[in-house]
């Protein structure tokens, strides 16, 4: 139902729209206390919803940065190719390609081989496939620092935090933080990447 | 589906987990549907539009958002969304179909009456910011000087007293009495009784406010 409203009433929520006056939350806490169901057909709110999944997954892979375990993770998902023959393929053994599906070991143990030959694979571009290398490196490097961290935060506010939820706060300040990695760990990176470049 | 947390709600969304989209659905369609119909009088069709490109946006941008004082964060930070579609929409059925007729279909509905002078001042800042937004340069200054056109709506307003201000603020945006009257400790009763006068005043006010505007019109009249 439309309330009535004059002249003025029309001019105030203009210049309220502008931002030029404000009700300081008056109006928003109105309206977080009204409760009105969605009055709008089955069809639209599917279309509603799926709009705003798939913006959900676009976002998600436009706001973390790639890792090699993301993107295996993603491949997996994504594609009817199953790990074991992607292991195979890159000529890992399978225990080490799930650690490297979930970010658990460092790039640099990996063979350049086995990086050229994932490269060839996945038609990835060098820049995308040493992006995610050097990503992939600072994340398991500082993972152990993390631990300490966020478990010592865990202790102090909520003991019965389970090891899970951590786990989950580690990787998402993993892929969110910006890392700098010391210089010898970042000579290292660079040696990998330049022998991944073929230089 | 029952109601959960804000907070809970923004962890499922940054998670990925499509569960949260349907909560944000949930708590948020109706209820900005519902607004942008009955406070901004937009047609249903529109305000279904505009509330899609609000979660849209929400959901887009989640991970911009971030809580600061308390639970609350979340609905502000979609109203201001939402608040946001509703002036773009706004400015431009504005620069597309003008707003003075629909200021005049207002004024000629009020049961009190503005006088002639009043109706005046009010449709010369309703032109004032419809020429600010059709501007060349608008792309560039156009906030600036869509804000000053409404500039003298602000000043009248500090010049009142602060329940006047919370009232003609509030009211014009379809918050209860009741909550005013929280806000200002006025009873309910006497709010309803003054709302109309303090209107009245706030357009004297806004015809003193501007006196060149004010002698053009009455020489105009």
């Amino acid at each position: 139902m439309t309330m009535k409203r004059d002249m003025v009433d029309k001019l105030l929520q203009l210049a309220y729209l502008e931002g030029v006056i404000s009700t300081r939350r008056g109006y928003e806490n109105s309206v977080a206390k009204k409760y009105v169901p969605a009055l709008i057909s089955e069809g639209k709110q599917t279309a509603l919803l799926h709009g705003l999944e798939q913006a959900l997954e676009a976002s998600r892979h436009a706001e973390q940065p790639l890792t090699v375990g993301g993107f295996l993770l993603h491949v997996k998902t994504q594609s009817p190719i199953r790990s074991q023959e992607v292991a195979s393929r890159i000529g890992l053994s399978s225990n080490i390609y799930r650690m490297l599906e979930h970010d658990r070991i460092s790039p640099l143990k990996i063979s350049i081989d086995v990086w050229k030959r994932m490269r060839t694979l996945f038609n990835l571009s060098l820049d995308d496939l040493v992006e995610m290398v050097r990503r992939t490196h600072q994340l398991v490097f500082f993972r152990p620092s993390f631990r300490t961290t966020l478990a010592r935060y865990d202790a102090k506010k909520n003991k019965k935090m389970k090891s899970a939820t951590l786990e989950k706060a580690a990787a998402e300040l993993y892929t969110r933080a910006k890392l700098t990695l010391p210089k010898e760990e970042e000579a290292k990176v660079e040696k990998l990447i330049g022998a991944i470049r073929g230089e | 589906m029952a109601r959960i947390a804000n907070r809970e709600l923004v962890q499922l969304i940054k998670e990925g987990n499509p569960l949260g989209c349907r909560h944000l659905v949930e708590q948020y369609q109706g209820r900005l549907i519902h607004e942008a119909v009955s406070v901004f009088d937009l047609i249903q069709e529109d305000a279904e539009e505009i509330v899609s490109d609000v979660l849209l946006t929400a959901v887009q941008k989640i991970h911009d958002f971030e809580f600061k004082r308390g639970d609350g964060d979340f609905h502000v930070w979609v109203m201001t969304i939402f608040r946001n579609r509703v002036r773009d929409f706004v400015r431009h059925r504005a620069i597309t179909e003008g707003l003075e007729e629909r200021f005049e279909e207002a004024a000629l509905d009020d049961e009190e009456g503005y006088t002639k002078a009043e109706f005046e001042v009010v449709r010369e800042i309703v032109r004032q910011y419809q020429d600010s937004l059709s501007r060349d340069d608008n792309k560039t200054q156009g906030d600036g000087r869509t804000a000053a056109s409404l500039k003298a709506v602000a000043d009248v307003l500090e010049s009142m007293e602060s329940w006047e201000r919370v009232l003609l603020r509030c009211r014009a945006l379809g918050v209860p009495y009741e909550d005013i009257a929280s806000y200002t400790d006025k009873p309910v009763r006497q709010l309803k009784v003054y709302h109309a006068r303090v209107k009245k005043k706030f357009v004297r006010l806004l015809i003193q406010h501007s006196p060149q505007l004010a002698q053009q019109l009455s020489e105009a009249l």
